[in-house]
């Protein structure tokens, strides 16, 4: 069992409730994303559903009472909870929010939006958010200045119709002919999964509904941007100076932006140099031993994930960003955001993501950076 | 399912045909287009499905869609119950966006037509699917 599963055992726990999260986060920042999550068989003790349900707004609760059986809803109970409590967590203009005073609307297409009253009336909400659920785990992605989309899938998820028939019926064309090429039935359907999650997340991100942007009409491709640099934190010698080849300046610019930013070594300065037929190089000395982390395999095997339209696919949809990771090691995650508007459009930078796992009130705990949050695709950073 | 579908189709007593001769004492004119008027109605009500049969199959498509994933433990089979003509896929059956695309692709195959995309959203429900398919010609 892993660390982090056995951390998920709780016990029962005597706590006295303040209504409000202490300390105040701060905002997430341009092309960052906040990910909460709660796992709805940690949540058993009937007074702290009590407390929760109180949280919620009349018609909210009359939703909750509205779903079949005692497991569906305690999963819609704990999904407005996560909302609120994840929403009322940032501090706007240094006030403390109440998580019951949070008023929700939904736009034109019906996706949820969080209602902000400012002092000139009512304006668009700075925060955005989008929630997903399985039976197992519930997850609130949350932006600035930025729409989101976020989805999540039970690994382990079964498909009930034929696969590629299915994938024939509703994705597009080079998608069908990416899982046909899949001899593997089980990989294919592990690939199909994610596929999936990557074009729900991109859907409810454009935030129009299902029919507007059917799934047949765009296709998401994900394309290995990188050379390997190295394989095993054991290839590096520290004190030694290490060219690293890149294919272009966005892999340049990013790889050094990740080296610099890293936690968990000290580098000594980049020299970049440019090379014949518009390739670079960088150069790299370690300071000290690196250990391997998730953002240094990044950098070796980062791809990034494109969404095109099937119909002119030399039209890509260049101001969406994606992320696609393992999630808890039982469910693949995908998050789709806008990029930064005031970013160069040429420059890919990578999505920048904090995934916390959360019982509200009680304890939150923080999982990426750790062997919990696992990129598939996408340029990630994790915090 | 579809046997059974099959069967009751079987054992229906089918529409009669009209009859060619028209009614001598009426009017030439008038008996046209009255048995005219009759005919197309009747072919037109003659291709579409019968509602009751159409709320056993669907029930059955959405039935045997629950019974494949036992692995969720003892709910499936209340959720395999309380697959009703009034159950609502999320709040009900506990159905989520790839369970309800994959009961929509079901249907086409157990009615054998095709559901366009804009009307597959709205169908959120068993009733909804009833309806829609009942007030199909193409459904089969």
């Amino acid at each position: 069992m892993f660390s982090f599963m056995q951390k998920m055992l709780r016990f029962q726990r005597s706590f006295s409730v303040s209504p409000f999260p202490t300390p105040p986060l701060q905002l997430p920042s341009p092309m960052e994303t906040h990910l909460w999550f709660v796992v709805p068989d940690e949540f058993k003790s009937v007074s702290l559903l009590n407390q929760y349900m109180e949280l919620l707004s009349p018609c909210e609760k009359e939703n909750v009472l509205s779903m079949r059986g005692e497991q569906l809803q305690k999963s819609a109970l704990l999904a407005r909870t996560l909302v609120r409590t994840t929403i009322a967590r940032y501090q706007i203009n240094n006030r403390v929010v109440d998580p019951r005073s949070l008023k929700f609307k939904r736009n034109v297409h019906g996706k949820p939006e969080l209602e902000w009253e400012s002092d000139g009336g009512q304006c668009p909400s700075p925060l955005h958010f989008n929630i997903s659920h399985t039976s197992s785990l519930i997850a609130c992605g949350v932006t600035v200045n930025s729409s989101i989309g976020i989805d999540i899938e039970e690994k382990q998820r079964k498909i009930k119709n034929n696969i590629l028939a299915f994938a024939r019926r509703y994705f597009s064309l080079h998608e069908v002919e990416h899982l046909s090429a899949i001899s593997d039935s089980e990989v294919q359907r592990q690939e199909f999964v994610k596929l999936w999650t990557l074009k729900e997340a991109y859907v409810k991100a454009l935030g129009r509904g299902f029919s507007a942007a059917p799934f047949k009409t765009f296709t998401i491709r994900i394309k290995n941007a990188f050379r390997r640099g190295f394989d095993h934190a054991d290839d590096i010698e520290s004190g030694v100076c290490h060219k690293i080849q890149m294919a272009n300046v966005n892999e340049m610019n990013h790889l050094s932006s990740l080296v610099s930013s890293s936690l968990c070594f000290e580098i000594y300065a980049a020299n970049k140099e440019r090379l014949p037929g518009k390739r670079y190089s960088i150069s790299v000395i370690f300071l000290s031993k690196p250990m391997i982390n998730v953002s240094f395999k990044l950098c070796n095997q980062a791809s990034e994930v494109v969404v095109e339209s099937s119909d002119h696919p030399e039209r890509l949809a260049n101001n969406w960003q994606f992320g696609l990771f393992e999630l808890a090691s039982s469910h693949y995650a995908a998050v789709c955001m806008e990029k930064d508007k005031a970013s160069d459009a040429g420059m890919s930078a990578p999505m920048r993501l904090t995934v916390r796992k959360t019982i509200p009130f009680v304890e939150d705990e923080c999982f990426s950076g750790t062997d919990a949050v696992v990129p598939i695709a996408g340029l990630i950073e994790q915090f | 399912m579809a046997a059974r579908g099959a069967l009751l189709k079987y054992l229906r007593v089918k529409v009669q045909a009209m009859p060619t001769t028209r009614n001598p004492n009426n009017n030439g004119l008038f008996g046209l287009s009255f048995n005219s008027i009759r005919r197309f109605s009747e072919e037109v009500r003659g291709t579409f499905l019968d509602k009751s049969e159409v709320t056993d199959r669907v029930v059955n498509v959405v039935k045997n869609f629950q019974k494949v994933d036992p692995s969720k433990g003892y709910d499936w089979k209340l959720k395999v119950k309380w697959v009703t003509p009034n159950a609502h896929f999320q709040n009900d059956l506990g159905l989520d966006s790839l369970d309800s695309v994959e009961i929509v692709m079901a249907l086409e195959e157990e009615f054998q037509f095709e559901i366009p995309d804009n009307e597959a959203d709205k169908i959120n429900s068993i009733s909804l699917a009833i309806d829609f398919i009942s007030s199909h010609p193409q459904a089969k």
